[in-house]
């Protein structure tokens, strides 16, 4: 094992791992809200690629350009969910923690099914956009410019985000509903329009990552999958609700994916990240930088 | 509201069933259960099989003029002239799904016969309960070589398996070799279900006895999210051939992982399964000039077969796809079960098993570039040729064995 392998599975390890952060970070900025766990989130995903790679081939815009427009037609389902869904599953008054997670787990299985309905199981992939295929070397270690790119939007993403909850009202009405969602309602704060407004952002959040995996990676309906379970991790880890968390628990997996790969077989490298996540449950059961 | 991890855990284990429509049973006709993932990563490839399937039920039920076994005249003569009917049931890839959909095909639907699965792991299952409520299972496009070694009584496969597969590729880099082209190192990348595991294993044992010196071998997990780390070894090694064995979503994901780590082998031959697959080269098939991949079926056999287009035709009014090593192998399934329940003239699993033991179907009446059709008593048809074939200028020739080939292997790749 020479220093260059070393060096490039660590490059590439955090790439990946920005990008696992950016996956994450709506999952946890829901679950931060309203202590609702999407699990339709690798759906989100999914969809979120769709429409990526249907802004691509019917309308020829490239990924990079189409990303707000993702981000924006996500923001707008994320609400949409919300408004029709979530909003009923949270007034259960028995078995609520079941009920959210059987309304959520249920759209996610509609989801696909559709999916696979109108987009066929068909494998898409955009092919030819601006950023696909190409890569940067630097003295031997190659960097993928997509997932540059991705990693670079996800940290501009989180440092908006920052800016966003703290130093915005809406940002700052978010944060009080969290903690106190009966109180904000007497200081005339709507609480469906914060949770709604919430979801939107959370979905936006992943439309943007969306659109960036859409120019390395391919499309499916069953693509979220695999995604969703390492978000859920990433959540796991760095602490449900905790936006930076979500940040540092996708660098903190992409980099322990990485390693693990370097020492073990590589059909094992997952097995790394949740022997992590288990040492961290193990010592710190909240997550690394969960405030529960 | 609370949500705790345990909820959490019981969200992510639950798993919801459908269980497709299904109509009776009738007398008059003959009733076959064929079993592929309909939903799921591989959706695609039972989509694609449904087709093939129809097209040959389709032949066998109305009045074709082809050299094909059955499809002159309208269904089973050997019947009463009765047709066939399918059921197709989804085992979404998974092994456990396979067996409670087999048991639920010969119970509840009276299946006479099984067909399947793709999956190698899904066959294991499948063909377990056939064994035991006795239903022959023919292994359409299964190709571990292990599936016929379990001593079943009622498994059969028409079709090569991956030691076959494996020695034709064997054969073509001792020919290469012979011609003076440097093959000695070889790296392979297999995903860890039963067909990697089994592939790999064949070409481990292929390359110890040949002489070749495996400089890597790297398993990896179905459906990964990223396969980085994998090829940054495959290129750190830089085997003189790569040979995958993955199915589409893992080869895409390679060939573009390959292409963004800057690693260009010399050669790639492939094990089949995702590339041979329509939507990996839609995909990627830009960074593959010149990939080679083994294959059963080649559409070059339409020149000398001229039925073999004509079915291909068929094949794609239905599916929009040319039949490729999967679809071909899974049309040729039907023919050869239908043609035993018909000289077995019952629906009896038994009598129709004693029927496949005794086909002898001449290669030229299958639209394969195979010798023929006869099972040993392992349930294997040894007689099946495979072919290599080489992606040139956006479709496949056929490169060896020398009598099939119509061109010359282009080496190394560009």
């Amino acid at each position: 094992m020479t220093a260059e392998t070393i060096i490039q599975s660590l490059a590439s390890g955090l790439l990946m791992g920005l990008l696992y952060g950016l996956i994450a970070v709506g999952l946890a900025l829901i679950f931060g809200l309203m202590d609702v766990v999407n699990f339709a989130h690798g759906e989100f995903l999914m969809i979120a690629m769709y429409v990526t790679f249907f802004l691509f081939a019917f309308f020829a815009i490239d990924p990079l350009l189409s990303a707000p427009l993702v981000a924006a037609a996500l923001f707008v389902f994320g609400a949409v969910v919300y408004l029709l869904i979530v909003r009923f599953a949270v007034r259960a008054k028995a078995n609520a923690g079941m009920v959210q997670i059987f309304s959520t787990f249920g759209l996610a299985i509609v989801m696909r099914g559709l999916a696979q309905y109108f987009f066929t199981p068909d494998y898409r992939s955009v092919t030819n956009s601006w950023l696909g295929g190409k890569t940067v070397s630097v003295a031997g270690i190659f960097l993928p410019v997509p997932q540059l790119v991705g990693a670079l939007l996800a940290i501009a993403a989180f440092g908006a985000l920052y800016l966003f909850i703290n130093r915005t009202d809406f940002g700052r009405a978010l944060e009080a509903t969290r903690e106190d969602a009966g109180a904000v309602a007497l200081v005339g704060i709507d609480k469906n329009k914060v949770f709604a407004l919430g979801w939107g952002l959370g979905a936006a959040l992943v439309g943007l990552s969306g659109a960036v995996m859409a120019i390395f990676f391919y499309i499916y309906p069953d693509v979220g999958a695999s995604f969703a379970l390492i978000a859920y991790v990433t959540v796991a880890l760095g602490g449900f609700g905790s936006v930076f968390g979500a940040f540092a628990g996708g660098i903190l997996v992409g980099l322990v994916e990485a390693t693990t790969a370097l020492i073990l077989p590589p059909s094992l490298k997952s097995v790394g990240i949740y022997a992590v996540y288990l040492l961290v449950v193990f010592i710190r059961p909240r997550g690394l930088f969960g405030s529960m | 509201m609370n949500i705790t991890r345990r909820n959490v855990l019981l969200g992510a284990t639950a798993a919801a069933a459908f269980a497709p429509l299904t109509s009776r049973a009738q007398t008059a006709e003959v009733v076959i259960g064929v079993i592929y993932p309909l939903s799921g990563a591989s959706a695609q490839i039972g989509v694609d099989a449904q087709k093939a399937f129809e097209t040959a039920a389709d032949l066998i039920n109305k009045n074709y003029d082809f050299g094909l076994p059955l499809a002159k005249g309208e269904g089973l003569p050997g019947l009463g002239g009765a047709k066939i009917r399918l059921v197709f049931a989804d085992h979404q890839a998974d092994p456990q799904k396979g067996r409670a959909e087999a048991e639920r095909l010969i119970t509840q639907e009276k299946v006479c016969a099984v067909i399947g699965t793709y999956q190698s792991s899904v066959a294991v299952t499948v063909s377990q309960i056939c064994e035991r409520y006795q239903i022959p299972f023919l292994s359409a496009d299964n190709s571990s070589p292990s599936l016929h070694r379990r001593g079943l009584k009622f498994y059969f496969r028409a079709a090569p398996h991956d030691e076959m597969f494996s020695t034709a590729m064997f054969d073509f880099f001792d020919a290469m070799k012979k011609k003076g082209t440097k093959i000695e190192t070889l790296a392979l990348f297999h995903e860890d279900t039963i067909f990697g595991t089994d592939s790999s294993n064949a070409q481990l044992k292929l390359a110890k006895e040949r002489g070749y010196k495996v400089v890597s071998d790297i398993k990896y997990r179905a459906n990964s999210p990223s396969l980085t780390a994998e090829v940054q070894q495959l290129k750190a090694a830089n085997a003189d051939v790569l040979m995958p064995s993955s199915y589409t979503t893992d080869g895409i994901l390679l060939v573009k992982t390959m292409a963004e780590l800057g690693y260009k082998p010399n050669a790639i031959v492939a094990q089949d399964a995702g590339f041979s697959e329509k939507a990996l080269y839609d995909a990627v098939g830009d960074k593959l000039e010149g990939v080679i991949s083994r294959g059963s079926f080649s559409l070059d056999l339409a020149a000398k077969r001229p039925m073999v287009g004509k079915i291909n035709d068929m094949f794609k009014e239905r599916s929009g796809k040319d039949f490729n090593d999967y679809s071909s192998r899974q049309f040729m399934g039907l023919i050869v079960m239908a043609d035993a329940i018909n000289r077995a003239k019952s629906t009896d699993g038994d009598k129709i098993r004693e029927a496949l033991v005794a086909t002898d179907m001449p290669g030229d009446v299958t639209i394969m570039p195979w010798k023929r059709v006869k099972f040993d008593e392992t349930g294997q048809n040894n007689d099946a040729d495979p072919v290599l074939l080489q992606y040139v200028g956006g479709k496949f020739v056929t490169i060896f064995p020398t009598q099939a080939a119509v061109a010359e292997a282009s080496w190394p790749m560009k």
